[in-house]
């Protein structure tokens, strides 16, 4: 009985470190974009405080945060909507392919994991550069296509592989074509797939940086790029910055936190399966 | 089977075009310019050739084999704490009541959500030494920026970075852990405690051998996400203090676009492509070899 407590005790102290260290950075930042500047590098932190919004003011007002948003909005959800799209036809070319290309199509589009943005984004640049596409949101949308699509397409397979093959063969008898079978029977079923990779997409492009800072320009930055600039000055602003960060971390936390569900299934097709 | 059966390959044009163009044909262009000294602009197929000279170039560059190291430490330091600090917390949260556990999960996933230039942000201002959080805690034990010198000092700054990306990465190594856990039957924890097996026995006798699979793609995940890693150092030092936390990324970003030295940068990308595929293409293979013995089908 006495061990029970004391591995109770030891649980509960452990689960509150865990707690206070996932949540406090996040915590600190929200409320200090909320803070008036004296108070945001007061140690120990104030934890009641009569918030301003100043600092959103200043960056939605004179800083361009507001067209930031909407860039980043229409590079999330264009690459990712395409990604889903062209990904899952892809899933499905490559689960119904009967030859040995399948497995090697899989393995290289696997292994595009290992290649690091680095080595693509610098010559992508160059080339960009020369057909004058750059500045615009078509080589980041682009790029960020290249990276979830691939990662679409091998999550989406995994869900298809584990559909019930009788599916298909009763879908042919009625006579559906296999474009028929996957709009009728597989796409409806694959919600789980497509949610997940639904979301990561959206959180990986929404927070994507290094594409975003080169190839996009003035016009076309998105809210990452802003941040950078922030980041990158000699003296931060805190307030501001604080204010930023809260801009473009929330909402995906919001949608994450909504879509749990598939954030984890996502997240753990790749353990479980190949 | 079906020779002349084109659907398949017509459903996957669209993927393999973008990473045609997109992937790989940079890929190709980048290898290519990395011989010569190109500098934006036209380039002069006779005078900018060098062949190996941006390699050779670089096998004399001191930043480039301390980017080296630092990227291989960082990527070391990063793996060691995921795989430990979330193995930690897997086991923490295996162990609570199961009405418990779906609360807890999505407040410990939120940092996995948050992007990585904003996990620099967050950790550079805990890391301030002017009413930065962490210094406040670490004045409790009477410490300071003298013995802790943080983002400030070469020797620290690099473990700063490491933590940041911990908390960051660690949710993942969370979830895919205990997804795991979750499917170990409780038979065999019930039949070791039958034996008087303790917690440690049992962890290390039953959950360990059974979590592999799973370590095996944090490492591969993780691992070669730390190789590349840019955004939370360019935020939270832009490589300084003294180049200790210049990573191979970062380094190739800046003589790109600071200097506009094109043809080195690609050199120096290269590079950092062939040290992850040295270092994570044996797990990969292995990895890839045994997802496919388990049957995806073709």
């Amino acid at each position: 009985m006495k061990k029970k407590t004391r591995t109770r005790i030891l649980q509960i102290i452990f689960g509150v470190v865990v707690f206070v260290i996932a949540i406090l950075p996040v915590y600190m930042i929200v409320s200090s974009s909320l803070k008036p500047t004296l108070l945001i590098r007061k140690m120990p932190p104030e934890f009641v405080f009569e918030p301003t919004w100043t600092h959103y003011l200043k960056i939605f007002k004179q800083g361009n945060f507001l067209s930031y948003f909407k860039n980043s909005l229409i590079v999330a959800v264009t690459s990712t909507a395409v990604s889903i799209l062209i990904g899952s036809l892809a899933a499905y070319g490559l689960a119904i392919m009967k030859s040995d290309w399948a497995n090697r199509i899989t393995g290289f589009l696997t292994f595009s994991k290992l290649l690091p943005a680095i080595t693509i984004m610098i010559p992508l640049y160059v080339m960009l550069d020369k057909v004058q596409l750059l500045g615009g949101f078509v080589g980041v949308i682009l790029s960020h296509i290249a990276i979830n699509a691939p990662f679409t397409t091998w999550l989406v397979l995994g869900f298809i592989q584990d559909l019930p093959q009788d599916l298909f063969e009763a879908a042919k008898l009625d006579g559906c074509t296999r474009m028929k079978i996957f709009w009728r029977v597989v796409f409806p079923l694959l919600s789980p797939a497509i949610g997940s990779a639904v979301l990561l997409s959206l959180q990986y492009s929404w927070n994507e940086l290094m594409f975003a800072m080169q190839f996009t320009s003035m016009k076309s930055y998105t809210l990452t790029v802003g941040v950078s600039r922030f980041v990158g000055a000699i003296s931060v602003d805190w307030g501001q910055s604080s204010a930023a960060a809260t801009v473009v971390m929330l909402p995906i936390i919001l949608v994450g936190f909504f879509l749990q569900k598939y954030l984890v299934s996502g997240l753990t097709a790749g353990a479980v399966k190949g | 089977m079906e020779r002349g059966d084109f659907l398949p390959f017509l459903l996957l044009l669209p993927v393999m075009l973008v990473v045609f163009f997109v992937m790989f044909l940079p890929l190709v262009y980048g290898i290519v310019i990395s011989l010569f000294d190109y500098h934006m602009g036209d380039l002069d197929f006779g005078r900018d050739f060098v062949g190996l000279g941006n390699y050779i170039r670089m096998m004399q560059d001191k930043v480039f084999w301390k980017s080296t190291v630092n990227t291989l430490y960082f990527t070391a330091g990063a793996i060691a704490g995921d795989l430990f600090f979330g193995t930690l917390v897997s086991v923490w949260i295996q162990s609570l009541n199961e009405r418990i556990r779906p609360i807890i999960r999505p407040i410990v996933t939120i940092p996995l959500l948050v992007s990585p230039i904003i996990i620099g942000l967050i950790w550079k201002y805990m890391f301030n030494i002017n009413g930065g959080m962490v210094y406040w805690i670490l004045s409790w034990f009477g410490l300071g920026a003298e013995q802790f010198p943080g983002l400030a000092g070469s020797a620290t700054a690099m473990l700063c970075a490491i933590i940041a990306h911990w908390w960051q990465v660690i949710p993942f190594v969370v979830i895919v852990l205990s997804s795991g856990l979750v499917s170990i039957p409780n038979d065999y924890y019930e039949a070791a405690e039958m034996d008087g097996a303790s917690f440690i026995q049992k962890f290390f006798k039953i959950s360990f051998p059974s979590l592999m699979p799973q370590y095996m793609v944090i490492l591969l995940f993780n691992g070669v996400d730390a190789i590349k890693v840019f955004d939370i150092i360019y935020a939270l030092t832009g490589g300084g203090p003294n180049n200790s936390t210049m990573s191979l990324s970062l380094y190739a970003y800046k003589n790109a676009f600071d200097h506009f030295d094109m043809g080195y940068a690609m050199a120096i990308s290269n590079a950092t492509m062939l040290i992850s595929f040295l270092v994570f293409g044996i797990v990969f293979v292995r990895y890839n070899a045994k997802a496919r013995k388990e049957g995806i089908k073709g």
